[in-house]
């Protein structure tokens, strides 16, 4: 992937034949020049506003969107994918298009809830044991590493079959097991950051902690964390698919990809459809967020992009 | 004249290991100089972090106008602070890369409430103006600068409080010659303007012999030589301070003798942990070194107006 990142990399303009110098194309955006340098972050940005926009726009856009709750059409039950059912229909005679459309809003609904509150745990812990040290430090990534030490999909699934099957109850436990990382992350970062001439700087012109904190600290620790967030997103969905296709997570009639996956899977060799398109859904909205997420951490380190 | 900042037999360490052993300076009400010349890993540094309380100290004293800096409170020592400022080594490190110019010089005047907010921005703009930068610089970001850019920056923002005391760490090493000239002008022009006293962190004797009046010179966190730096730089004695003074580029300039030349680095680590007290640090590169030398620590005396810790002073004086 770098070397294709290297590839696509803007030579510097040269004059052509007539020795005239070529004109670079004035950007119409300032993140035009970026987003040329980095076809796959331009890729995953273009599949991911695909994503969004056709969930959000979902109950217009849908040819039934009756079909995304609890209705059954017994007369149209397990149809191919046709003109009048893109995506064919389920068991139940629902039409699939409409009810992966929707699906998207209950993935984006998952990942941001999740990202939210891992992030803001995350970066409260995490700051709070690289800034202050000591003691301090030393319980706080102690707890952390009691989290990190079990594999976090278990512990995932563990705690979804605790609660009760939700999507609500699945965010929760994803959230619960994700947040270590970022407190790992920020730790590192404030730590980091703590031991920059600024820091001191700030303290010599008379900065209390709180001031350091939030005027300092955390703004240069949030681009980590940002690019985190976005790489964590496919993750994210990858793993509220896994939990709902285990049955822990949201409940027919709700629209979610994985529990659409895990009830098209005894018919996939009857009716391939109702499988396939909710498979593909997640495929595409994961591989999306991956590419923003490796093309982000390039932007945002130019020796990694460049070297 | 009286004294503006005073240090007394300062010992500096990190962990167990003592790094700077009781150095003594003295900053004359401004406008004033002092320079603090040594090598890399010397203790110049952390002088100027322990002078700001940046760095604990582990024994001595430092006073500030009579009061005692190392026992001040919390309160004092922000008012301590708003006189005693600290322009950093590298004005790069030294700004917050998420932080606009604006932002960077007005944050000193935020948090002390010296200027009221509608003004800041004017007094921001006056700053730049009197370190030579014009306010179209007020929007851009650390990286969107030159390296003399950021530094006067960070010197603006030392100056936004109207500090009477600057520890000024190596302003100029990171800067091309041409850059260096012109961050050397700004801080003569402020010293007479602002009646600055400052402590000058350099290993550059060409800027200590322009920018203080007197200046100390550090051996592995000892001064061995201390005196007015016209003195110091013109005839040194001590065969560091010699050394240094030969190591300089002159065009066409004769130097002193060859037996003073610096021929080798500072001694390795397993050198700077022998037990002080086992005779003079700088023995084992000296070339005028004796059997005394290895077995006397020797300590600051006067000769020839100024003070040395060397035991050979006086034949130094006739080669």
């Amino acid at each position: 992937m770098k070397d294709l990142l290297n590839s696509e990399m803007m030579p510097a303009p040269t004059p052509d034949l007539q020795g005239e110098p070529r004109r670079r194309r004035p950007a119409a955006w300032p993140g035009w020049r970026v987003a040329r340098r980095f076809p796959l972050l331009n890729i995953g940005m273009v599949l991911a506003a695909l994503v969004i926009l056709a969930s959000l726009l979902a109950p217009w856009i849908t040819p039934y969107p009756a079909d995304a709750g609890a209705v059954i059409h017994p007369d149209l039950v397990l149809e191919a994918p046709s003109f009048a059912h893109w995506f064919g229909t389920d068991a139940v005679g629902r039409d699939i298009f409409t009810r992966v459309l929707f699906g998207g809003r209950v993935s984006i609904a998952i990942v941001v809830g999740v990202l939210l509150i891992s992030a803001v745990i995350g970066l409260s812990i995490g700051l709070a044991a690289g800034f202050f040290g000591g003691w301090l430090d030393a319980v706080l990534m102690r707890v952390t590493d009691v989290f990190l030490a079990f594999p976090a999909l278990l512990l995932a699934v563990a705690l979804a079959a605790m609660l009760s099957a939700s999507a609500v109850n699945a965010a929760l436990a994803i959230a619960f097991t994700w947040w270590p990382w970022y407190a790992r992350l920020a730790r590192g970062q404030a730590a980091s950051i703590r031991r920059q001439g600024y820091a001191d700087a700030a303290i010599v012109l008379g900065a209390g902690r709180a001031r350091l904190l939030i005027r300092h600290l955390l703004p240069n620790a949030s681009t980590a964390v940002f690019v985190q967030m976005s790489l964590d997103a496919a993750g994210i969905i990858l793993t509220a698919a896994t939990l709902s296709y285990l049955g822990l997570g949201a409940q027919d009639p709700i629209p979610e990809w994985g529990l659409m996956v895990a009830q098209g899977q005894p018919l996939a060799t009857t009716a391939w459809w109702v499988i396939t398109f909710p498979g593909l859904a997640i495929l595409v909205t994961a591989v999306a967020f991956n590419f923003i997420g490796d093309g982000l951490q390039n932007v945002f380190d130019p020796k990694r992009g460049r070297s | 004249m009286s004294d503006l900042l005073t240090v007394r037999g300062l010992r500096l360490g990190f962990g167990k290991t003592e790094v700077v052993h009781g150095v003594d300076l003295q900053v004359l009400e401004g406008p004033y100089g002092l320079g603090v010349i040594g090598e890399s890993g010397s203790g110049k540094t952390t002088i100027g972090r322990a002078v700001l309380r940046l760095h604990p100290a582990l024994d001595g004293s430092i006073t500030y106008r009579g009061c005692d800096v190392l026992t001040m409170t919390r309160v004092e020592l922000s008012a301590y602070r708003r006189e005693v400022q600290l322009v950093f080594q590298d004005g790069d490190g030294a700004l917050d890369p998420r932080m606009s110019v604006q932002s960077a010089i007005a944050e000193p005047l935020a948090i002390h409430r010296t200027v009221a907010r509608g003004e800041r921005r004017d007094r921001v703009a006056a700053l730049l103006a009197e370190v030579g930068l014009g306010s179209d610089l007020l929007a851009r970001y650390p990286h969107e600068l030159s390296g003399g850019e950021r530094q006067r920056v960070v010197i603006a923002r030392a100056l936004a409080l109207e500090p009477k005391l600057l520890v000024l760490d190596e302003p100029t090493s990171a800067l091309d010659v041409t850059v260096q000239e012109r961050v050397l002008q700004l801080i003569e022009r402020l010293r007479e303007h602002r009646s600055l006293g400052y402590i000058l962190i350099s290993h550059n004797l060409a800027v200590i012999d322009r920018l203080s009046e007197s200046c100390v010179v550090l051996y592995q966190g000892a001064v061995v030589e201390r005196g007015r730096t016209r003195d110091l730089l013109t005839t040194p004695l001590h065969p560091y301070t010699r050394a240094l003074r030969a190591a300089v580029p002159e065009l066409g300039v004769g130097r002193p003798p060859s037996t003073s030349r610096l021929t080798d680095g500072p001694p390795q680590t397993s050198s700077l942990l022998q037990p002080a007290g086992q005779g003079c640090s700088y023995a084992d590169r000296c070339p005028l070194a004796v059997k005394m030398c290895r077995s006397q620590t020797p300590v600051l005396r006067e000769v020839a107006g100024r003070e040395i810790a060397c035991h050979r002073a006086e034949d130094s004086l006739s080669l």
